[in-house]
């Protein structure tokens, strides 16, 4: 069980002008257990703040964020974060940086092994164990940042745009590995991304921000796992079209006339 | 031919052109600094009665009477007197580069551990840093006297100096991501320092190794000046007393000597500690000191 909680969220910082940005404004979202969500909108909406704060790397300027009824308290690794960049430590071998969070919580050296080794193979990368982080490619860098976030067995997993930076067909690769480790584990998913493609393909529900506020917030019916067929269904077109409205670019949508 | 082998070749080839032009100088220009002394003493001056008579520096002992005890000078004597004197001149530039890398390095983690100290000691650890060294020097002998911990505090002065600052800095330079990432796993303050931070902060602490390095060789000379009984920069005060540049020289080129040792040794050290970086970036002689 994890279930997330956000009650009437707000993040304000200040420019450097002076003037105060309100970076999320007003948030309130139940993201239940093991529900796989993924957070839509423009650049410069308040996705990835809003991402940090359940996280715990920054506290809310106000409201509050709680799993399972526990109010957050600074980061976690049950609430485990993919972050955009790359976040592997270049300085530490493949496989420490799997086991890197066992480790910090004290897990015994021949047990945190076993379980980064288990999580390297799941993800592909069981030969490149000793390897440095210099000697893998993007994707196998995305990989073992997954790897890692799995090995600490997270109940929340948080993704900021983690795969915006790869090719297409990695990043297809990446999508199916991300679905079977989540099949396997079941974690609460937080999604952060900008490509309507992706949430379609990923998500139970979908919701929209903009200028720091929830917009909209749609569940995604569709049977999983998902398919071009099925993401050509019509239920799958409508959904889009509205997103993609949402995103500005409505022009891209035959029916201009379909509600929001 | 393999591109290091390049290097090392055109690096000998300058050092040979250099030692050629030292030696066309001393043809060249054959004055003396004082009646039987060259100004510039060729090769051959220098490998023999120059080094011979660095012998006047050995205090007896091994089976080696010293000159002053009306022994004769001999090459033995030299070597002794070089060996010893550079051992004392180590202990105390060691001794000090330590204490200066242990202080500078605890104290610039220790400064930031916050936001807040690294804005309060920013201004002050730069106006300590422009400091001229070398003014300092009369204070030091004043406080510790000509002893061995007093040149070992100046040089510990000299280096802690340079690696606090360089230590702040680098901090501050460490990527924000490295530290949230390690955060999210469940990373303690200390964890993050000692598995983050000091390896994050390495390369750029790498150019204030090498700076430090530099002062110290220097702070460590500059200390004997002032009323040191033995080391090498004894040697160099009491040469200068009498006019004889060819122990200057010579005593200068055996630093030299030292100096390269240490610098070849942290390059070493400083390959494995930076093995994990991007080839193009760990090579400092392609891209500068990174």
């Amino acid at each position: 069980m994890a279930e997330v909680e956000l009650r009437n969220v707000g993040q304000f910082f200040r420019r450097s002008g002076g003037a105060l940005v309100e970076a999320v404004a007003d948030v309130s979202l139940v993201i239940r257990s093991h529900e796989f969500v993924c957070l839509i909108g423009p650049s410069g909406c308040g996705k990835t703040t809003l991402l940090q704060l359940v996280a715990g790397l920054t506290p809310a300027s106000q409201g509050q964020i709680s799993v399972d009824g526990a109010a957050i308290a600074g980061p976690s690794p049950e609430r485990g974060l993919v972050f955009q960049r790359d976040s592997v430590f270049p300085w530490m071998r493949t496989i420490d940086n799997v086991s890197y969070g066992l480790k910090c919580r004290g897990v015994e050296k021949t047990k945190r092994i076993e379980i980064a080794r288990q999580y390297l193979r799941q993800v592909g990368l069981g030969d490149v164990e000793r390897s440095w982080p210099r000697e893998l490619s993007g994707g196998m860098l995305k990989r073992v940042a997954v790897a890692t976030v799995f090995a600490n067995s997270p109940r929340v997993l948080l993704m900021d745009e983690p795969f915006a930076a790869l090719d297409y067909v990695t990043k297809l690769q990446l999508h199916q590995l991300l679905l079977t480790l989540w099949e396997q584990h079941r974690p609460t998913v937080l999604f952060v991304t900008h490509d309507v493609d992706e949430a379609m393909l990923l998500a139970d529900r979908i919701v929209v921000m903009k200028e720091g506020r929830v917009v909209d917030d749609r569940k995604i019916t569709l049977a999983r796992r998902r398919t071009v067929e099925s993401l050509a269904l019509p239920e799958a077109v409508a959904h889009k079209e509205v997103l993609l409205r949402h995103l500005g670019l409505g022009e891209l949508v035959q029916d201009r006339t379909a509600p929001l | 031919m393999k591109r290091t082998t390049a290097h090392r070749l055109t690096s000998f080839g300058v050092l040979v052109v250099l030692a050629a032009l030292w030696q066309l100088a001393s043809i060249l220009m054959p004055y003396e600094s004082v009646p039987g002394e060259p100004m510039i003493p060729g090769w051959q001056i220098l490998v023999t009665r120059t080094f011979l008579s660095l012998a006047d520096y050995w205090q007896g002992g091994l089976g080696v009477p010293s000159v002053a005890q009306g022994g004769p000078r001999t090459y033995a004597g030299a070597a002794l007197a070089v060996l010893s004197n550079s051992w004392d001149t180590s202990l105390r530039l060691f001794t000090g580069l330590t204490l200066g890398v242990a202080v500078g390095l605890v104290a610039g983690l220790a400064v930031s551990w916050s936001k807040w100290s690294r804005r309060i000691v920013a201004l002050p650890a730069q106006i300590i840093r422009t400091f001229p060294m070398l003014a300092l020097i009369p204070m030091f002998q004043l406080w510790f006297g000509a002893t061995f911990l007093g040149m070992a505090l100046f040089v510990a002065f000299a280096v802690g100096v340079i690696f606090f600052t360089g230590t702040v800095n680098a901090v501050g330079n460490v990527s924000d991501i490295h530290v949230d990432y390690a955060r999210t796993q469940g990373a303690s303050r200390i964890q993050i320092y000692r598995s983050v931070i000091l390896p994050a902060m390495f390369p750029e602490l790498r150019s204030s190794i090498l700076l430090s390095l530099g002062t110290a060789w220097t702070a460590v000379i500059a200390a004997e000046f002032l009323g040191a009984q033995t080391g090498l920069g004894q040697i160099i005060v009491f040469a200068q007393y009498f006019g004889y540049v060819g122990r200057m020289f010579l005593v200068a080129l055996f630093l030299l000597f030292y100096a390269a040792i240490t610098y070849a040794l942290f390059e070493r050290a400083s390959r494995r500690l930076t093995e994990w970086m991007p080839r193009e970036l760990a090579t400092p002689d392609r891209y500068g000191a990174p």
